[in-house]
């Protein structure tokens, strides 16, 4: 029990401490590999509550590829953040009532793990006791992703297609456009 | 990075290790943590870093933009498609109990192939979104 509550001591303070530095840091490469640190530590938080495969997905989408595409987006950004011009005062005052707030509110909160919370009363038995005599899965995770939730996995899929090809058309829309101009002169060509 | 020795020759041993690990998570989902999404990832983490390494337009020709885009879509079409087969089949949409002989053997193949469809979609989605960021620049300066 000791154990357990230094490690997760341990992991917020480093979360903490990474936080302070995204906010003080003006660089952008710093920001963006901050983030990447951030995440693995969140990773390993998901580990000390046996999330293992959210864990998992923590670790190589937030921490992994997210961070390759902010360094390729990174390029076509300027190397430094501009210093902000308006008082930081009215901003920071927001965020400390709104954290006080929800700290309090977490005071409400069943303990974690706790079997008589609401949210293990629910539905959570049923897929417990059926995941193995329906579908035959040893992983509980997975039969509730691909088959019990499977609308929402689905929907998911389709997030990630729409926003790829959304980010994509943004981009070629630019590639075309320059393509276009140098375009009529060959289609002159063709024509003659 | 073209010519760092030490770079090339470490993404040559990394780069089959790496999909054979997005393999293994992706089929073994059923029975560990993994599934599609992390099995898309690191895959893709392949691809991206044999075009950080070699260039971005080795990593084209390693995998072209065509092929890339098509699997983009199919991966969609293959988790719809199972839906629409145990439709066909008399069942509700991603309805799984009837593509098998028994119910949990339905269960198992509909499993499968959605996550294989999840996978598909998320690998060819990251490398087709990062070789759009890295490609752009030299439009922009022709």
């Amino acid at each position: 029990m000791i154990s357990e509550l230094l490690i997760n001591a341990f992991l917020v303070t480093i979360m903490l401490s990474i936080a302070i530095a995204l906010i003080k840091t003006r660089t952008v490469i710093f920001t963006v590999i901050l983030t990447s640190a951030y995440s693995l530590v969140a990773a390993l938080m998901f580990i000390t509550l046996d999330a293992v495969d959210v864990a998992f997905t923590e670790a190589s989408v937030g921490a992994g590829i997210s961070t390759i595409l902010f360094l390729a987006a990174m390029a076509y950004l300027p190397k430094k953040e501009e210093d902000s011009i308006s008082s930081e005062f009215i901003p920071a005052l927001s965020c400390i009532i709104l954290g006080g707030i929800l700290i309090w509110c977490s005071f409400d909160l069943p303990e974690i793990g706790q079997l008589t919370a609401p949210i293990h009363q629910h539905i959570a038995p049923e897929y417990i006791k059926g995941s193995k005599e329906d579908i035959g899965i040893p992983n509980i995770v997975t039969s509730v992703l691909a088959s019990y939730r499977g609308y929402d996995t689905f929907g998911e899929t389709i997030v990630v297609f729409t926003a790829g090809v959304a980010v994509l058309a943004l981009l070629e829309k630019k590639n075309t456009t320059k393509k276009n101009k140098s375009q009529p002169k060959q289609k002159i060509r063709k024509n003659a | 990075m073209h010519n760092n020795p030490i770079l090339r020759i470490s993404t040559k041993i990394l780069f089959a290790p790496i999909i054979l690990f997005g393999l293994y998570v992706q089929f073994h989902g059923d029975f560990g943590p993994g599934g599609g999404f992390q099995a898309g990832v690191i895959v893709a983490s392949a691809f991206i870093l044999y075009s950080l390494v070699f260039g971005i337009e080795a990593g084209k020709k390693l995998f072209p933009t065509n092929i890339n885009l098509i699997l983009l879509a199919l991966g969609g079409i293959v988790y719809g498609g199972v839906g629409i087969v145990s439709m066909i089949l008399g069942d509700e949409f991603l309805a799984y109990n009837i593509l098998g002989s028994s119910p949990q053997s339905g269960q198992h193949i509909g499993i499968l192939l959605v996550e294989f469809g999840v996978g598909l979609t998320v690998s060819n989605v990251m490398i087709a979104l990062f070789n759009a960021f890295a490609s752009y620049d030299k439009v922009k300066e022709k």
